[in-house]
Formats: C-alpha cells, structure tokens, sequence
C-alpha cells in the first residue's frame, strides 16, 4: 500500500499508541518501541491489505484504551471464576490483563514452564498488524516445553481472562514446544465481561517434533464488546501432527490468524473449528497452511453460524510449493446464514506449485433447509428448539476428530451458551 | 510415473513454434506520432471524423488516466509498460474511414484475411469460399491451409478489424432488413450517436480501472450491435482482430445492446503476428441486456503468446461486463482462452434485474511462459438472481493460471444462487495453478456452493485408457477433452470444434 503522508491516524491508532506510551510494561522495550513506530508510520492495515481484504482494522479497532496494570491475586482469583474449566483434571497457567499469575498449580510430568515473554515476532509492514499489535501491548509470556517422548496424561491449560479494568489493552505471548515422539493437549482459552471495550492480543508459537502429536484447542470467549487479535503459528517436523480445533464464541472484533508450515516429511494438519457469529460481532479467521516437502497432508473444515448483525470472516489459503510433492489438502469452509441483517465473505485460495497434488476446497452459504425445520416442528418441537438442533447438527461434523468426549461436551456447552443467547 | 515423466520432458522441450497466425502482412500504415498525449488524441479523433462531444469524452478520459497508477494486484510479472513509446493508431494507407466497397480495400488486407480464414465477400460466403481460395493459392504457394473455421460456414457476420480500423464489416444490409444495427464503433458515433451516447460507458464507467480509462482516452474501433426489442438476430455477429503493425497497441471498444425480448450470439477470434517486443491490447466490451433479453458472447482468444523463453507476446489487459438490467434478462460468456503472454481478464455480470442469469464458462490454457490471471464477478442485486461460473484453467510448461472470481450477494437480492466450479489440471512440474474465490453473502435465503480442485491427470485415468490400447498422447488429449467438455458444449457448435482444435495445438507435445 502507498504510504499517504502526513498520515492521519485514527482514533483507535491513537489510542494504541498513547496507551503504550503510558504503560509501565516491562520486557524488551525496544522490541515494543519499533512495534509502535511501525503503527505509527504505517497506520493499521484497510481492505486494501490483501491480508486484511474483510476486515478493515483501521476502521474497526475503535480507541478509548488504557494501559493494563498488575491485580492483586485476590482479584486476579475472582476473575477467573466465571469460567468454569473445560478440562477438570487440567493444569491451568492464569493471565489476567495480560499479567502471569502463578497460582501454584502442579505441572503434568514431561512438561516444563518458563516464565517469561518469548521474542517478539519480527514484523514491520501493516500487513503484519497482528504482531505489531502483540509486540507492542503483550505483557505476560511463556514458553511450555514438552519432553521429548512423553506421552502427557493431563492437559495443559493456558486461560487468559480479563477483570474488567477499563478498556485494557493487553496481551500474552506463548512459545509451546512439543518435543520429538510426545503426545499433549493444550487449551488457550481467552475470556472476558461483556460490556468491556478492552483489547486483547494472543500471538503463539508451536514447533511440534518428529513424530510428536499435539492437540491444540482455542477456545476464544471474549466480552461482546472486545477486541481480540489473536496469531498462532504452527511449525511441523517430520511425521508430526497438529490437531487444532478453534471456537469462536465471542467478541466484538476478533481476527484469529493461523499459519501452518509442514517442514517434514509426512506431516500432517488437521484443523477443525466453529465459528459462531452474533450480535454486532465481526469475526475473522485467515488461516494459511504451507506445504513446503513432499508428502504432508491437511484437512481443514470451518463451520460458521451468522445471525444478528454479524460479519464473518473465512479466508484459507492452501499453499504448494514446487518441491511438495504428493500433497493431499482439503479445506472445506461451510456457512448458515440465519438473518437478513448478517453477512458472511470467504475466499478460500488454492495456491499450487507442484503438479503431482490432490486439492481442494469446497464453500457453501445457505439459510437452514425449510423441510428439516418442518420436519421437526411436525413432531411438536418448538421452533426454537428445532433450530438449536439443526444448528448443532450442521456444526457436529467439526468435532469428528477431537478424541476427548469430555472436552468435546465442554465445548457444546459453550456452544449452548452462545445459542441460548443468540438463536 | 514413466509415462506422465515422458510429457514432461516433452513440455520442457517445447517451443510454442506451432503459432500458426505468426506472420505479418506487409502494408505501408499511417500511424500517429509516438507516444501519448492530448495531440495523440486528438489525431485519432480526427482521422475519425468524430463529432466534438466524443473528442472532449476522450480528453476528459485522458485526464483522469493521467491521475490513475497501473493496477498490481493480479498474479501477473511483466515489465513496465513505457505507454510514450507505443503507437495508438495505426491504419493502412490509402484507407479511407467510413463504409466502402471491398473493391476499395487494399488487396494485400484481404488476403491477409484470407490466409486468417476470414471471408470478407459476402457473396464467397454464400457460395463457399473455395475458389477464391484456389486463386490465391495459386498466386502464392507459401499459402498455408488454416482449416475450416465457423466463419465458413455461413451465416455469419463478420466486423474485420485490422489494427486501428475495421476493414469491413459484412452482411450489413441483410441484418438492417431485421432491424439490427451491426457496424464498426466508429460508424456508429456517426450514425447513431444517440443511441452511443445513452449507452457508452454506463457499465464499465469511464475511471472503472487504469486500462479501462486508457482505453476510453484512445479506443479506435470495435463493434457495436444494437439489437431491437423483440427481435432474435437472425445470424452470428463476429468481430475478427487483428494487430498487425509493430510498437502498435490495439484499443478496441464494443458496445452491444439487447433490447426487450431480443436475442444475439456475439463471437469474438483474435490473432496478431509473431513478433519480439511485447505489445499492449486493452479493450472495453459492454453488454447491456433489457427484460428477456439475451446476450451470448463467446470469444476464442489466440493472440500470440511469446516464444518459450517469454520473449514477445500480447499483453491482453482486458475489461468485459455486462449488464443484466432488465427483468430475467440472460448473458453468457464462453471463453477459451490459450494465446497471449500476459491475460488480465475478468468478464462479469452485474445482475440487476430480478431473476436475471449470468452464466461464465471458461478454459483457459497456458504454456511455455505465459501469464494468465483471469475470472469472472458475479454481482447479485436483483431478487431470484442466478449465476454459474465454470471454469477450467489448464497448465503447462512454465506458466501461471489464475483463476480470481467473485460472487457477491447484495441485501436485496432475497433467493439468489450461485454454483461455482473451478478446476485445475497441471501438466509438468514447473507450472503454477492457483485459486482466488471471493464469496460474498448478504443475504440469508442466497444458496452459493463453490468448489475448486487441483490435480494432475490421474494415473488410474490414464492407466483405463492405456489398458485399451489408445496411445499415450492420444489417452491425455481425451482426458483433457473430458476435463473442458462442460465449457466446450455452451460454444456455438463450429466454434466448439474450432476450441478443441486450439486446445490441442496449445498443449502440443503435452498432448496430442
């Protein structure tokens, strides 16, 4: 994009900016300082950003945000109680504004945490807004190690939750490492009251070994009026697996980018995830998944659910570079529309350098089918009900591959939550 | 796999040699000065005769260009157009503007058209064109067969445009008997300027995108087809272009008008001469259908597409679009595309009547270096809009084929549908095949289903055709006949032939 100078930048820029300059955050201040220049000189990214084609962050980030400060643990505590845990048996790691709270819970034997923001992403063009932003507002950090060989029996929690100070502007920065031959689950899940105008940024960095397994479930819950910036990469060795499901139940402006680079031989991505789009809500997720080697494999399949006033995002890209042989990707991306007032935009891409492939992707929009309806309420199911069926039944395909039904019902609780609220 | 390594190594070999319409015609041109500029336009306009009105359209045009930067969005690399150092008018000699008997036109022309395969004599129409045929064979052995085309078979009327001007244009008077109007664009300024007044640039607007605006600044000739209510023309309508001249770019402009009830097929073929440099062709085709009417328009694009190494080549920045503006109005475009260096190339339909159509079928087949990047938009507005969007991209050798649509459902357009297929077939290991969908929903009772895949002809299919003893290239060439055949069939039916012809000259040496 062409720089228009002198560029006037908006209130939301403004105010991102001022709020950084008015923190006490620590960690690397010079990483944080040339993340702001960055915004600064380049402002947030239009729809003229390809990247960003649906989402004008410029115009959608609104301002009024204030730097987040520490809690005390009693508060930090109460905040968290709202959110009832999606694993009972889970070892969770507290954020809250941003800030890491040890609450002395055991770790599951094989993995290991330090405390501590890892690198900023380095980024510079305001096609990378997502990591400018966490460079510049993250305050809480650290990176899990999963040794090499382990086969983890408890799940690892990573909960961030807002308290409701005023209008934060905060983030966290995880590093996850599954070491060669492991088996783990992890969940991130980011909450919030709704009401609160705050800003929350999440960016992650996953390297999963050879041979390692790791299911990664996003479980995005933010207040109906945050904003949420969310990254995650995800790096696969030879024979590795990524499981990745992701939830979006909630938000006012969330973009959820999710890169995937197969680097060995016989990866494989699968990555499932809902997205339930209601009220004023904007929510956006961009996934990209690069085949760089031969013979790795993915399979991608989004449901989304739109009503209210709702807009939803989906972009996919499939990427194939020259050398990736035998790669075999599926995407999928399917979409209700229940409302006259909301909107859905996909563009799922095919971008294929090696000739030997299987690709595809498959898009669909439509309204729920009349006759199930009928069907349903001839047998003197209300309408409502008949609907929350039909919705759920239209997203069941999603959870396929998780393997915990304990965690697939926490989910659907979720899920029943943002339909009593919504349908 | 043996078989699909040996067409490889064939692809890598490949020269695109087997161009068939590489060779020039030597005629002495008067041409504007070089370059662009307000005296360029006002050359053209002058060498048109045109009335004052169109002059100042054109000068306002320019000054809108000159605010404007070249798109670079589309997944396309050449090297930057210098537009001081093309010609943007080229005419031949002696060639008087206006209507004119063939006996007036320069005999070389006319041959030239003859070796194209493009009969301009109304009357050889008619009785065939074999005579004349054997006449100039005779006078010159080097004449090579171009084989038997849809414009042969009769019925079919052509606009012959030669460079910058259109030579003639034929059968004229028969389609004035059913009261359309089929004449160059030049003419119709002329004849009928109220009717190109009410209609030019109201679907593609005049600052729609950087060639568009150029293109409206210098557009030469083109057609234009106004077809009155109630009337379905009663034979093909075709225009033939043809760059001849070197450093020339061709901006042609085509206006087509149905009106209520009516009906026309429009085809469009186009050629230019082997050559080293790279030359710009940057059209404007408006469509504009009232109730009931419909609009089929179908081009086979064979410009020259540069030599194996990317050397030379059209550069084809094209803007289509038509405009369903009456009630259950209908337009079509078909396309096979397989010449050019570079394509840039989206014809869409705005679907603004309720329970209009637009349909888009499209093979496009690229080889040795070329670029091509091109789609479709459907625009859903009305109520019960449907649209089909077909689209088969074909690579090969070292090139690039993209397809980029966008299907848009707008809050008033209650029950619109949408079906979109688009396939990718890659031959060889060096060539790029890419998919970039833009669906677009407002409205909750749309249906839109979209579907893409990329492969390559797979061993099973060619290991059944093997089995049962059709050799090797033959086996592809009939896989890939069945890949393209739902875009084939919508081609009026000599056209058809004349694609599959040209499908498999383009993948020579890949496929049979």
């Amino acid at each position: 994009m062409t720089a228009h100078s002198p560029r006037i930048l908006t209130e939301g820029e403004t105010s991102l900016i001022d709020a950084v300059a008015r923190s006490t955050f620590d960690g690397d201040t010079s990483a944080r300082k040339a993340a702001v220049d960055a915004i600064e000189a380049n402002g947030l990214p239009t729809r003229r950003v390809e990247y960003y084609h649906y989402t004008d962050l410029r115009a959608l980030l609104k301002g009024g945000f204030e730097p987040a400060a520490p809690v005390s643990e009693e508060v930090a505590r109460d905040a968290g109680k709202p959110y009832p845990r999606l694993a009972s048996d889970a070892c969770v790691l507290h954020f809250r504004d941003g800030y890491y709270h040890d609450f002395g819970e055991a770790l599951p034997a094989g993995i290991s945490v330090t405390d501590g923001l890892p690198e900023a992403p380095s980024a510079t063009s305001n096609a990378d807004a997502t990591s400018l932003i966490n460079a510049a507002v993250a305050i809480g950090g650290v990176t899990v190690e999963i040794a090499d060989g382990v086969e983890v029996d408890r799940v690892l929690g990573l909960a961030h939750a807002q308290t409701g100070a005023a209008n934060t502007a905060s983030g966290t920065r995880f590093a996850v490492n599954a070491g060669a031959g492991s088996k783990a689950t992890v969940i991130e899940r980011a909450c919030g009251p709704n009401g609160n105008g705050y800003l929350n940024s999440s960016h992650v960095d996953i390297t999963v070994g050879e041979g390692a397994t790791l299911t990664y479930i996003l479980s995005i819950e933010e207040g109906d009026a945050a904003s949420r910036m969310g990254r995650l990469t995800v790096d696969l060795g030879k024979d590795a697996t990524i499981n990745l499901f992701v939830l979006n139940a909630g938000g006012k402006l969330v973009r959820q980018e999710i890169v995937f680079d197969c680097r060995g031989e016989g990866g494989h991505v699968e990555i499932a995830g809902i997205n339930l789009v209601g009220g004023e809500a904007h929510i956006d997720v961009t996934s990209t998944i690069n085949h760089h080697v031969a013979n790795t494999t993915a399979n991608e399949l989004f449901r989304n659910v739109c009503t209210g006033r709702g807009r939803g995002v989906f972009q996919g890209q499939i990427n194939v570079a020259q050398p990736a042989q035998l790669t075999d990707a599926k995407m999928a991306c399917n979409t209700l529309l229940l409302s006259d007032d909301c909107d859905f935009s996909a563009k799922p891409e095919l971008e294929i350098f090696a000739d030997d492939v299987q690709c595809g992707h498959g898009a669909t929009v439509t309204d729920l089918e009349p006759s199930y309806l009928f069907y349903l309420m001839a047998r003197g199911i209300s309408e409502t009900r008949a609907r929350r069926l039909l919705i759920k039944a239209f997203v069941a395909e999603a959870f396929e591959p998780m393997e915990d039904e304990k965690l697939e019902e926490a989910l659907e609780a979720r899920m029943d939550d943002w339909l009593d609220a919504n349908v | 796999m043996v078989a699909v390594q040996e067409t490889i190594d064939t692809v890598k070999t490949l020269e695109i040699d087997q161009y068939k319409y590489g060779f020039s015609t030597d005629i002495e041109s008067d041409k504007a000065p070089i370059g662009l500029n307000e005296d360029t336009i006002r050359f053209i306009s002058a060498k048109k005769d045109e009335p004052q009105w169109m002059l100042d359209w054109r000068l306002e045009a320019f000054e809108r260009w000159k605010t404007m930067t070249e798109p670079d969005w589309a997944r396309v690399e050449y090297d930057k157009i210098d537009y001081q150092d093309i010609y943007y008018y080229a005419a031949p000699k002696n060639f008087a503007e206006g209507p004119k008997s063939l006996d007036e036109v320069d005999p070389e022309l006319l041959r030239t058209y003859e070796k194209l395969g493009i009969p301009l004599r109304e009357q050889e129409v008619l009785s065939g064109v074999a005579a004349t045929k054997a006449a100039l064979a005779a006078e010159d052995d080097r004449e090579e067969d171009l084989g038997d085309n849809i414009y042969k078979s009769g019925r079919v009327a052509v606009d012959a445009v030669f460079d910058s001007v259109s030579v003639v244009t034929t059968f004229k008077a028969e389609l004035a008997k059913a009261g359309v109007i089929f004449c160059s664009m030049s003419e119709a300024i002329k004849d009928h300027p109220e009717l190109v007044k009410k209609y030019l640039a109201t679907v593609v607007p005049v600052s729609d995108n950087y060639f568009a605006t150029l293109n409206c600044a210098v557009f030469t000739d083109g057609s234009f087809v106004y077809v009155p209510k109630g009337v379905r023309c009663p034979m093909e309508l075709s225009t033939y272009f043809r760059i001849n001249e070197e450093n020339t770019g061709q901006f042609e402009r085509t206006l087509i008008i149905a009106e209520e009830g009516s009906y026309v097929s429009y085809l469009e073929g186009c050629t230019a001469p082997q050559r080293d440099e790279n030359q710009l062709h940057a059209a404007v085709v408006e469509l504009i259908a009232m109730d009931d009417a419909e609009i089929k328009y179908s081009t086979v694009q064979n410009w020259y597409p540069g030599d194996e190494n990317g050397k030379g080549g059209i550069y084809n920045f094209v803007t289509k679009r038509a405009d369903c503006r009456g009630k259950n109005s209908k337009v079509s475009w078909t396309q096979v595309e397989t010449g050019s260096a570079v394509t840039w190339k989206y014809p869409s339909c705005i679907l603004r009547g309720d329970g209009s159509q637009g349909e888009f079928y499209s093979i496009a087949v690229s080889n040795g270096m070329q670029q091509v990047d091109s789609g479709t938009k459907m625009l859903h507005i009305g109520k019960n809009t449907t649209s089909r969007i077909i689209s088969k991209g074909i690579s090969a050798g070292r090139s690039s084929n993209t397809y980029r649509g966008q299907v848009n459902v707008g809050r008033r357009a209650s029950d619109a549908r949408n079906f979109t297929q688009c396939d990718s077939l890659l031959i060889g290991d060096r060539c790029g095949a890419h998919t970039v969908p833009y669906i677009e929903t407002k409205s909750a009772s749309a249906q839109l289903e979209h579907e893409a895949t990329t492969s390559k002809i797979s061993d099973d299919q060619l290991f059944y055709c093997l089995q049962r003893g059709i050799p090797e290239e033959e086996a592809i060439a009939l896989i890939v006949n069945g890949f393209v055949k739902e875009v084939i069939q919508e081609l009026p039916m000599e056209f058809a032939v004349e694609a599959q012809k040209l499908i498999g000259i383009s993948l020579e040496g890949s496929v049979g």
